[in-house]
């Protein structure tokens, strides 16, 4: 069980359930280091105060807010854990909402949420959470307070156990209208060629077709610098400049494909969309 | 107009479609700075040798690997490159898969896309996709890191969303958590269900505001006058003893 990031309560209706979190993402990234070139030594960040030129420690570091004119605020921890403590404490289920109306792009970040401590009861009232999210397939909307900023959070079921997701604010996402959609409506035969493409490439979301080449090259990268090897950057490619006549392009890409199944490496499936998702 | 992040070309098929992509999303969390309580004066951040316990000026800083405990492999900056690969400004969509079978979790951050010509296959390729209802999945090369990228529809123009790797995401049971094995009674189903489309409603996010931001301004302003900061400690919520109780008492609540 990785470390619980935050601790509180899930609350609904006048049901309580005690709560963890803990990340549904983890972090696979190859973290490259800042090393001193001269010893090879790794460098560390220190924090120091600008003005007696001092090493600070942790504890004495305030937040500190600008009011212009060369003035500011500072707040201690303290003061700052002083606002809307109890948001700190409790994710309030405020509706229950169907998961299809939440667009991607509210999206922050993953979790779980899992029963806090060894309660029977707590775990009752925690089953029954995520069956009758189950049942009724609809998603609760709450709000809480984590590491002082707020989030609205949706919260469903995920094989068996409760997930949390973080959701941005709606003045956090910025309004499409000042990007350029494009031209005039095309012509319908255009639009169907394009479609054609793209079902000849269609086939069912499986995450694992696709894995992380960038960790892998540099993960080779790597290995040849400890056997002592220099290894160099291939030149960029050139950027493909669009056809001039679209459809002409989308004509030759549908006869380099067959009759739409694919490069005939047998992998491509033809696949249609399904009304509702599984999990 | 806001300026663009990234131009580059989306490609599929033979078909290439010229794009630029923009922020999609901006924190409105209050920001503080590191300020040392005794004086108020700012905090910096400084490069320090683990070494000498010295300060080290960014041109003796070189990138490296840790490959063992204390063993660094120091890589340059054009090998960091090679790792990037070689796509340069062009995002391949692979494939074309329909866009309510991937979750949630695989969702990480979203820009837009707009036209950067005169927007023909832009238009053409968006009203494709969005006839299809798929998204397309390919490859996004970004400040030298290749990220799995989904583009699809929205709003009249297209979205870029990067995704996480499938062993980036953890699974429900890696966990480890014990769930009692005997389920709800009907009676608790029944009334949970009820308490459930007693708060329906439809997603409508502009119904929702921060208002935890306004407070951290509010108490700057509080503070700026000089007031005095106290710090309530709200009652512990009580662990529910009687689930029954407390769905029928939930129920009656809102009626």
């Amino acid at each position: 069980m990785p470390r619980a990031l935050w601790n509180g309560s899930l609350s609904f209706g006048l049901v309580n359930v005690p709560v963890q979190l803990a990340s549904a993402a983890r972090d696979l990234d190859l973290h490259i280091r800042q090393l001193h070139k001269k010893d090879g030594a790794p460098i560390e960040q220190h924090r120091y105060c600008s003005q007696d030129d001092s090493e600070v420690d942790w504890a004495e570091i305030g937040h500190g807010y600008d009011l212009g004119d060369d003035k500011q605020v500072v707040l201690s921890d303290e003061e700052l854990a002083s606002v809307q403590p109890e948001k700190t404490r409790t994710i309030d289920v405020e509706a229950f909402v169907d998961l299809e109306d939440v667009d991607p792009i509210y999206i922050d970040h993953p979790w779980f949420l899992v029963p806090a401590g060894d309660s029977q009861g707590t775990r009752r009232a925690y089953r029954l959470l995520v069956e009758v999210m189950e049942s009724t397939e609809r998603a609760a909307l709450g709000r809480f307070v984590m590491r002082t900023k707020e989030y609205l959070v949706l919260v469903r079921p995920r094989d068996g156990l409760l997930s949390l997701t973080t959701l941005l604010f709606h003045d956090e996402v910025r309004p499409t209208d000042e990007i350029a959609p494009g031209g005039r409506k095309p012509a319908k035969e255009k639009i169907e060629q394009a479609g054609a493409v793209i079902e000849s490439l269609a086939v069912d979301w499986d995450p694992e077709r696709y894995t992380d080449c960038y960790r892998e090259r540099l993960m080779r990268v790597i290995d040849q610098k400890k056997k002592g090897k220099r290894v160099k950057a291939p030149a960029e490619p050139k950027e493909p400049k669009p056809a001039p006549d679209l459809m002409a392009a989308l004509e030759a890409t549908l006869e380099r494909m067959g009759s739409g199944d694919g490069k005939g490496d047998g992998r491509r499936r033809r696949s249609r969309p399904r009304a509702k998702a599984s999990s | 107009m806001p300026r663009s992040i990234w131009n580059g070309t989306i490609s599929f098929g033979l078909a290439h479609v010229p794009i630029k992509l923009y922020s999609a999303t901006e924190s409105k969390t209050v920001s503080f700075h590191e300020v040392h309580m005794s004086d108020g004066a700012r905090i910096e951040h400084r490069r320090i040798c683990s070494k000498e316990g010295k300060e080290v000026p960014y041109k003796e800083v070189v990138k490296g690997f840790e490959v063992s405990e204390d063993e660094y492999v120091v890589l340059e900056k054009d090998e960091v490159k090679v790792a990037a690969g070689a796509r340069g400004k062009v995002i391949e969509l692979e494939d074309f898969v329909p866009e309510d079978q991937i979750d949630a979790v695989f969702f990480d951050k979203t820009y837009y896309v707009g036209c950067r010509d005169d927007g023909e296959a832009y238009r053409v390729f968006r009203e494709a996709l969005k006839q299809a209802k798929r998204v397309g999945i390919g490859r996004f090369t970004f400040h030298d890191r290749e990220y799995l990228a989904a583009v699809r529809p929205l709003d009249g123009v297209l979205a870029l969303h990067t995704m996480r790797f499938h062993d980036e995401v953890v699974d429900a049971g890696e966990l480890d958590v014990s769930i009692p094995r005997k389920g709800p009674s009907k009676q608790e189903a029944k009334m949970a269900e009820q308490l459930v489309d007693s708060l329906h409603s439809r997603f409508d996010p502009k119904k929702y505001k921060d208002t935890y931001r306004e407070a951290v301004l509010d108490l700057i302003d509080r503070k700026a006058k000089g007031k005095k900061i106290e710090r309530v400690e709200p009652e512990p919520l009580e662990e529910t003893s009687d689930l029954l109780d407390a769905l029928q008492a939930s129920l009656k609540g809102r009626s």
